[in-house]
């Protein structure tokens, strides 16, 4: 019989609505996995232990007096530190916001909330979502669950990490270039960057608007359906949410992919990605022949601009969005004499170097002078892009590649060259750019144990279909996550 | 190629960042690199991108009642009387 922190969030809301496990026995073993991992791999920046414990009592108590159970009754869920939850601290991994309180809640957190998911506390992430690897966070190093001598990924490091050690059975990030699938595939668990507009980002703390989404990571691909169906849908208060109402993405997703045109990119170079991950992606894509997809070679010439575009649109959108932390309404604010002193001193000592190098790249690339030289021309060569793969899903109705081009990268391994650390974002900024929406699915392990992951992308709002073929792959694939902890005197038992 | 150490300064003040001496040759060399990088976008076909503009708010337009004013205020480093206090914009003596 497993534990309860071992269930997934489907089983988890099942069972508790049926009423044969408490929304309190499951967020107890889930506190009491949280305490043996938590040591190991840092994923959190607090945990709500009280809150949670009263949370899934009164949850109890509403659901014996006969009220009707939510989809995600009793699912222990933890949040990225960028989605606001009214009354608690939002740090965003910055010193420069230490002491924030937010608020009020985020839309898409209001809706986990009313559908009875119960919140285990804010996790670690790279300072203002700026990273891959989560060390860019000014308060924690967050540890990868399989091997804790490597990094988590990132953005999102610390929710990912909390699902794969089993802490929570989702964890909520945000996605800009890459910021949930990256993580999620490098702790080998499952990780959704939905369609642009279709989460709503009321309470998200922005980074680059024309990218940033809300995104789910789960231990399975019906879990993550499960969450973005809770999630997704028009929002009043945020006017980039698309009109489209949401949808239960778990209805066809046991469909397969029989008759799916499934596009392998020509411009993906085995040559560029890691030698086991080079036979994991041969791999996969014969795995998802044999499942029934029909494969077909597409082209986009412009793939290989993807980095280069997304780092002038996201740090020039950044460059405006950080405008605001300015130590005059909220946040850490330095002594000063002068208004000016006070911007200047506030966010020099506030921000840490990721940000600060975004900042100036953005700014740079809008500057006079050099304004068409960088950003005209990212947009011109994103609007070739866009063309291109329009003209492929003309021909497939789903483009797949790596996730990511190796396994988990050590700690401290490309925290001084900032270009290397930017590479790994190589499949994941292209969606991001296109606002399409795709799964991270883990595809195997490499040489080491360490998971990789496919990226499976579909068309604006076509989640459906997608979640369908991770589905599938995650049928044919078997993968069990049951992370080593490696590195640690005494490993915690894994998931039975 | 790195930035010039002027470049740098005058990206910074933009930013309204002030950087330490080591942070401006670090990141002469680190933004160097990384434009170097951008360059290659010169290579690739471009087409010109439908004109910005934002989004049409697909939600009605209708006023709702916000936050009281107390909850911000609570954010806020330096406060009086409902509003927020900073320093003189014309320096010391003025705040």
């Amino acid at each position: 019989m497993p534990e309860p922190w071992e269930l997934g969030a489907e089983e988890i809301a099942q069972r508790v609505a049926a009423r044969e496990l408490s929304a309190a026995e499951v967020v107890a073993s889930a506190l009491d996995r949280t305490a043996r991992v938590e040591p190991l791999v840092a994923a959190y920046l607090a945990v709500y232990d009280e809150e949670a414990r009263a949370a899934a009592a009164e949850l109890d108590s509403r659901l014996a007096a006969g009220e009707p159970a939510g989809r995600l009754a009793g699912v222990p869920i933890v949040l990225k530190d960028n989605l606001s939850l009214a009354g608690k601290p939002l740090t965003c991994g910055s010193k420069i916001l230490a002491g924030y309180v937010a608020p009020y809640t985020a839309t898409a957190v209001e809706r986990l909330l009313a559908e009875g998911a119960v919140v285990l506390g804010r996790a670690n992430m790279d300072e203002f979502a700026m990273g891959s690897s989560t060390e860019n966070s000014a308060y924690a190093k967050t540890r990868n669950p399989w091997d804790l001598a490597r990094v988590p990924g990132g953005s999102s490091g610390g929710p990912a990490a909390a699902v794969a050690a089993g802490s929570a059975a989702l964890g909520f990030g945000s996605d800009t270039g890459g910021s949930v699938r990256q993580p999620a595939a490098l702790c080998g668990v499952v990780g959704v960057k939905p369609t642009w507009g279709r989460v709503s980002r009321y309470g998200l703390v922005a980074f680059a608007s024309s990218t940033d989404q809300i995104g789910p990571v789960a231990r399975g691909v019906r879990d993550a359906a499960l969450a973005l169906s809770v999630v997704a849908g028009p929002d009043p208060r945020d006017s980039t949410c698309a009109a489209r109402p949401g949808e239960d993405y778990l209805a066809g997703i046991e469909e397969g992919v029989r008759g799916l045109r499934v596009g392998i990119l020509r411009e993906v170079d085995p040559g560029a990605l890691a030698p086991a991950a080079q036979r994991n992606w041969s791999a996969s894509l014969e795995l998802l022949a044999r499942a029934g997809a029909e494969p077909v070679e597409v082209s986009v010439p412009s793939l290989g601009a993807a980095i280069a575009v997304y780092y002038v649109i996201a740090t020039s959108e950044a460059s405006a969005n950080l405008a605001r932390f300015d130590g005059v309404r909220y946040g850490r604010r330095a002594e000063a004499e002068s208004l000016l002193d006070l911007y200047l001193r506030s966010r020099s000592e506030g921000f840490g170097a990721e940000v600060k190098r975004r900042i100036m790249l953005g700014t740079f690339a809008l500057s006079s002078g050099y304004y068409e030289a960088y950003y005209g021309r990212a947009r011109g060569v994103l609007e070739g892009m866009r063309r291109q793969v329009e003209a492929a899903f003309q021909e497939v109705d789903l483009l797949v590649t790596p996730t990511a081009p190796g396994g988990a990268f050590a700690l401290g391994e490309k925290v001084d060259d900032p270009l290397a650390m930017y590479l790994s974002d190589i499949f994941t900024t292209p969606a991001s750019l296109l606002g399409l929406p795709a799964v991270a699915v883990p595809s195997g392990a490499d040489d080491e144990g360490l998971p990789l992951s496919l990226q499976i992308m579909g068309r604006p709002f076509d989640e459906a279909t997608v979640f369908r073929a991770a589905r599938a792959f995650e049928r044919e694939a078997g993968w069990r996550v049951a992370p080593a902890f490696r590195g640690a005197e005494a490993a915690p038992a894994p998931a039975g | 190629m790195p930035l010039t150490l002027d470049e740098v300064r005058k990206i910074a003040s933009l930013a309204r960042l002030r950087l330490s001496p080591e942070e401006e040759s670090l990141f002469a060399g680190q933004l160097g690199a990384i434009v170097d990088y951008i360059g290659q976008l010169a290579h690739y076909e471009t087409i010109d991108p439908p004109p910005a503009a934002a989004p049409a708010p697909e939600a009605a337009d209708i006023p709702q009642p916000s936050l009281p004013r107390e909850l911000f205020l609570a954010n806020a480093p330096s406060a009086l009387d409902g509003l927020l206090l900073v320093p003189g914009v014309m320096g010391s003596g003025d705040a």
